[in-house]
This record gives structure tokens, C-alpha cells and sequence, in this order.
């Protein structure tokens, strides 16, 4: 096993290089809740550790911009990748061990080979919650997620003891008047119940969800291709394909960081991390 | 700059607006930016259409920081081949320095910051103007050809961030970069100049202008022809190509069109949209002004 020593350097390679956080799984944790063929050693032989990195998202100031429509392109570093790739040349240079980017876009219907979700979760990065199951940090709240997969035995940081999710404000609220924030901003995706201040139950229409998070994107885009496919009209299907929800949706697939999604209402009401969008 | 809330702890005032400015100004350079400079929120008011403005992305807007840079470098401008310069573009890099320009504002100074965002909200309307934004803050004035010219370093893009921040701002520069001289020397020989030149709207191009007392005057822009030159392989080119597909009866003619160069090179630039941002470049290939004062050996 790595020292500590190792591991405080590849973190702050990570951060150095634009993560806000990193933690780090054992390999070996993702087996009791992933199934076979999607577990890190499926993907890198021999892995041993995980390293996540948590990247930021929308600035406070974008958060507080009134034209929601800027929201919808506000543009992402999506610094978590790069500092993944940071960490991932260190080990492999420095420290002369295997590494590689774990993949996370979906290869059959929504499914990633690898959950960025759980490995954020083990390496005690967050929690998921009632939004949408979004892992919040309990610092910093929503964030986006990246790792590593490595050959590099690392002590691992233990899964957080406290969830983000609920919030103490929550808590309260959902104790007074049986909702959230969130469930109360979105009842059409999100449902779930509270027991002494932890979540019960929790579920999500995912297809509703995502329709709305994703507007415009590759969904959208085919479902606008089959519609002009579709339409026997010359006209008719000239006004389609030069709408501006066509020409959104073909912007959206070129500009991807630039618009990864267009829904933001349950998170832009959640008060994790929410001192961190309060400034001057 | 007014600002009519008493200052809390920590708010930048005086001198530590000065030091918190000249900070900020480094961090862009060292982070890529050619140049930099900051714009008072409120002149935006006088120029900009409403939901336009500075404060209408961000209540409480009292500057916006500006970047230039990730121009073609001299090298491209040179090289003999039309598809480097249709091939690669660099804006991508620009915009990732006013990213991190706002992550700092917030994370190390406390006051908000937004990215303005590169797209439209829809059609041609951008959220805020990146080239009023560029004469705002002192770092270029416009062109004949339209661009905005910086007066060391010409043709450039631009990125801005909208912030609460009251950061020392700099003024509108008089001292523009066009009309280069060589300019005026032919438009007093020639009655043109080489912008006008190689891209006269009276003969199928998009630019009209004069220069009146060596200032230059643009009299006529036709910019959805411009827009058709400029992104010949992007979402417009993708939308053209798609339709004359659907509408062509002849199945062979069909797969002809799918896997043509056509589809196919707009196809790359949707994909590849932060390094195939533009395809044509001759106004500004042509301007003496637009590639900088650094000779090149």
C-alpha cells in the first residue's frame, strides 16, 4: 500500500490541476454494489484504487442571472477531467504504475460502464439525494465527477458518515410541512419520504427528468431528425430544419460543454453548498 | 464608478481595488490571454439593446472583465493552404481563460462572476456583445472589414465575464488600429482598400465602406451572406445539406449527398466546433492591421 505521502501528491496534482475535490475508493468496494462487467478491475486488470475528482459547475454568478436561457449554455471547464488526466500522467510517469480514465458516457441506454455516482460516493466525496439522486457534496453540493482507475494501492477514504442530503433546513422543512425544497420544486420528477432527518425512500421519473435536463442534446436532436424524416411536406420540413430547436439541438451536440443541460430547478433550490453561491 | 451600498468587510475599495485589479489582470496572462481589460457595467446601457446588458445577466453588474487572445498565429496567416485557416480555429482557448477568470473572481475575491456564454439564446443575438465588450474595455475599436481590432495585436477573440466586482475600469481607446496607413495610402491612391477589395458587396462580397478624413466608415455590411462565407461547414451548412437531402428523389443522387465532402466536412466542424469555427477568413487575411506589429523572420 501507497503511504499517505503518495496519495496527499496525487491529490494535489489533481487539484493543482482545477478539481475542488479528490478522494480515493478501493477498487474492491465497487463489488458489493456494482454488477460484474462494470466493476474497476472489468476495465483495468489488476486495479487496485480509484481516484475521483470533483469539478465545479456553474458559477454563483450564472446561478443568480435572471434569463434562464444562460443557464442553458452557460459553459463548463469541466476541469475534473482534466485533472483526472493530471493525476493519471503522474502515476503512470512518477510513480510507475497503470492508470486510466474511467469511462463514463453511456454505452447502452443510460448506462455508463463505470457509475461516476457510486465512485464519487465511495471515495466519500457525497451522497446521493432527492434530487434526481444528484451526489452532493456536503461542502460545495452539486458537482461534476471524473476518475481514474489504477494499478496503485492507495488508502482509501472511508464513504461520508453524515449525507449531504438533507440538509438540516430540509429536515426542518420536510418536518413542518412534509416536503423539501426540491420535492416541492419539481413534483413532477422527484418523490421521496424523511425519517428522522434521513431519506426514506427515494424515486425519480428519469425519462421526465431527463427530457427536461436535456432539451437539447442528442435526444433531442434525434428526435427532431425523425420528425423532419418523417414529414412528406417540402415546406413544412424546410421550417424544421431551420427552427431553432433544430439548430439548438445540432448546437448542443458541437458545443456539448457549452450546454450539458437546461434544467436546473432542483439543484438551484438546494441549500448544500449554497454559501458558496452567496457572495458580494 | 458609483456605488451608492456602504462598503462591508472585505469589499474591494481604494487601493485594494487597484491591487485586486492588477491581480486579476496577471492571473489572465498567465492563463493564456494576449490582453486584457476591464469595462465599466454602465456603458454597456448606452450601446446595448435591453436584455442586452450587463446587468440583465447579472443584478447588481458593476464591471466585465474582457480577454483577448487565441488569435491565428503568424504562421497561419501566411501558409499557402485556404484549409488550415478553415480547419482551425482557436477560440476554444480564449474562452477557457474567462472560465477560470470567473472561478477566481468568486473563489478568491468573493463577488459574483458569470461567464458570459459564447452561444445565442436564439437566431444571431448573442447574450452580450463580445465586441462591444472588447471597446468598452480599451483593448480594440471596429473595423472596416468589422472585426474588432486590437491596435498591438489585430484580429483576436474575445471572452468576457459580467461580475459585482468594482474593479479599476479602462476606458474606450481613440486610437484605432483602422485604417492601417498602407490603408490610406490606397484608399488615396485606389479609392479602396484591400478589405473592400477582396470582398466588395457590390460584386458579390459583403463589404462596403469609405474612408472619410483617414477614418474608416462602413457604409454596408450584408451579413447573412458574410454568415454563409464564414460558417459554410457548421449547423447552417449541416441544416442546407440535410434538406436538399430529404428533397432529393433519386436514391443514388441521395448517397451521393449523405457521403459527400459536403456532409461530410460539416459533419467534422459540429463535432469538432471549437477548432473548425470559421471558414473563411479573407477580410482579415487581407488587413494589414490584423496580424499584429511583430515582424516575423
Amino acid at each position: 500500500m501507497a503511504t499517505d505521502g503518495v496519495v496527499d501528491a496525487v491529490k494535489r496534482v489533481g487539484l493543482a490541476a482545477g478539481a475542488r475535490v479528490v478522494g480515493v475508493a478501493a477498487a474492491a468496494a465497487f463489488r458489493a454494489g456494482v454488477p460484474e462487467g462494470f466493476r474497476p478491475e472489468d476495465i483495468l486488470p489488476g486495479a487496485r484504487s480509484v481516484v475521483v475528482a470533483g469539478g465545479d459547475g456553474p458559477t454563483a454568478g450564472a446561478w443568480r442571472c435572471p434569463d434562464h436561457r444562460v443557464m442553458e449554455i452557460t459553459g463548463y471547464d469541466l476541469r475534473e477531467n482534466v485533472a483526472i488526466h493530471a493525476m493519471c500522467d503522474y502515476i503512470e510517469r512518477e510513480l510507475g504504475y497503470y492508470a486510466v480514465q474511467a469511462p463514463s458516457l453511456p454505452v447502452h441506454g443510460h448506462e455508463p460502464p463505470m457509475s461516476m455516482m457510486h465512485a464519487a460516493e465511495l471515495a466519500g466525496l457525497g451522497t446521493r439525494s432527492f434530487a434526481a439522486h444528484i451526489i452532493l457534496n456536503p461542502e460545495y453540493g452539486l458537482l461534476y465527477y471524473a476518475a481514474l482507475i489504477t494499478t496503485l494501492p492507495l488508502p482509501a477514504d472511508p464513504p461520508l458518515a453524515e449525507p449531504a442530503c438533507p440538509h438540516p433546513g430540509c429536515a426542518a422543512m420536510y418536518k413542518r410541512i412534509g416536503t423539501t425544497p426540491c420535492l416541492r420544486v419539481c413534483p413532477a420528477c422527484l418523490s421521496g419520504t424523511m425519517k428522522n432527518a434521513r431519506i426514506e425512500t427515494s424515486t425519480y421519473d428519469r425519462e421526465k427528468c431527463h427530457s427536461r435536463a436535456q432539451t437539447y442534446g442528442i435526444g433531442s436532436f434525434q428526435k427532431a431528425l425523425l420528425a423532419v424524416v418523417d414529414e412528406d411536406d417540402p415546406a413544412r420540413r424546410r421550417d424544421m430544419i431551420h427552427s431553432d430547436f433544430f439548430a439548438k439541438s445540432v448546437q448542443s451536440l458541437g458545443f456539448f460543454r457549452d450546454s450539458i443541460a437546461q434544467c436546473f430547478e432542483c439543484m438551484r433550490v438546494c441549500p448544500v453548498g449554497r454559501k458558496h453561491r452567496k457572495l458580494k | 464608478m458609483t456605488d451608492e451600498r456602504a462598503p462591508a468587510k472585505g469589499d474591494l475599495v481604494g487601493p485594494a481595488t487597484t491591487s485586486a485589479t492588477a491581480r486579476l489582470k496577471a492571473l489572465a496572462l498567465k492563463s493564456g490571454a494576449t490582453v486584457v481589460g476591464v469595462a465599466d457595467a454602465a456603458a454597456f446601457d448606452t450601446h446595448a439593446p435591453s436584455k442586452h446588458r450587463p446587468a440583465d445577466l447579472l443584478p447588481g453588474a458593476r464591471t466585465v472583465v474582457v480577454v483577448g487572445g487565441a488569435q491565428p498565429r503568424a504562421g497561419d496567416w501566411v501558409a499557402t493552404s485556404p484549409w488550415l485557416l478553415s480547419t482551425m480555429g482557436t477560440t476554444e482557448r480564449i474562452q477557457g481563460v474567462g472560465r477560470r477568470i470567473a472561478q477566481a473572481i468568486e473563489s478568491e475575491l468573493g463577488y459574483y462572476a458569470l461567464f458570459v456564454p459564447p452561444g445565442t439564446a436564439a437566431g444571431d443575438a448573442p447574450f452580450l456583445s463580445l465586441m462591444l465588450a472588447a471597446e468598452l474595455a480599451g483593448l480594440g475599436t471596429r473595423s472596416l472589414a468589422g472585426p474588432i481590432l486590437n491596435r498591438d495585436h489585430g484580429f483576436m477573440y474575445w471572452s468576457a465575464v459580467v461580475t459585482t466586482a468594482p474593479f479599476d475600469v479602462d476606458g474606450p481607446t481613440t486610437d484605432a488600429a483602422c485604417p492601417a496607413p498602407a490603408c490610406r495610402d490606397m484608399w488615396e491612391r485606389e479609392h479602396t482598400t484591400p478589405c473592400l477589395r477582396v470582398c466588395p458587396l457590390d460584386a458579390g462580397g459583403c463589404l462596403a465602406g469609405r474612408l472619410d478624413d483617414g477614418h474608416a466608415v462602413r457604409t454596408a455590411y450584408d451579413a447573412a451572406r458574410c454568415n454563409t462565407r464564414v460558417h459554410t461547414h457548421w449547423v447552417g451548412g449541416f441544416q442546407k445539406v440535410l434538406e436538399e437531402t430529404l428533397n432529393e428523389p433519386d436514391r443514388e443522387r441521395r448517397k451521393m449527398l449523405v457521403y459527400g465532402d459536403f456532409m461530410t466536412r460539416t459533419l467534422w466542424s459540429i463535432t469538432y466546433s471549437s477548432t473548425n469555427i470559421a471558414q473563411c477568413f479573407e477580410c482579415m487575411r487581407a488587413c494589414p492591421a490584423a496580424h499584429g506589429l511583430k515582424e516575423m523572420r
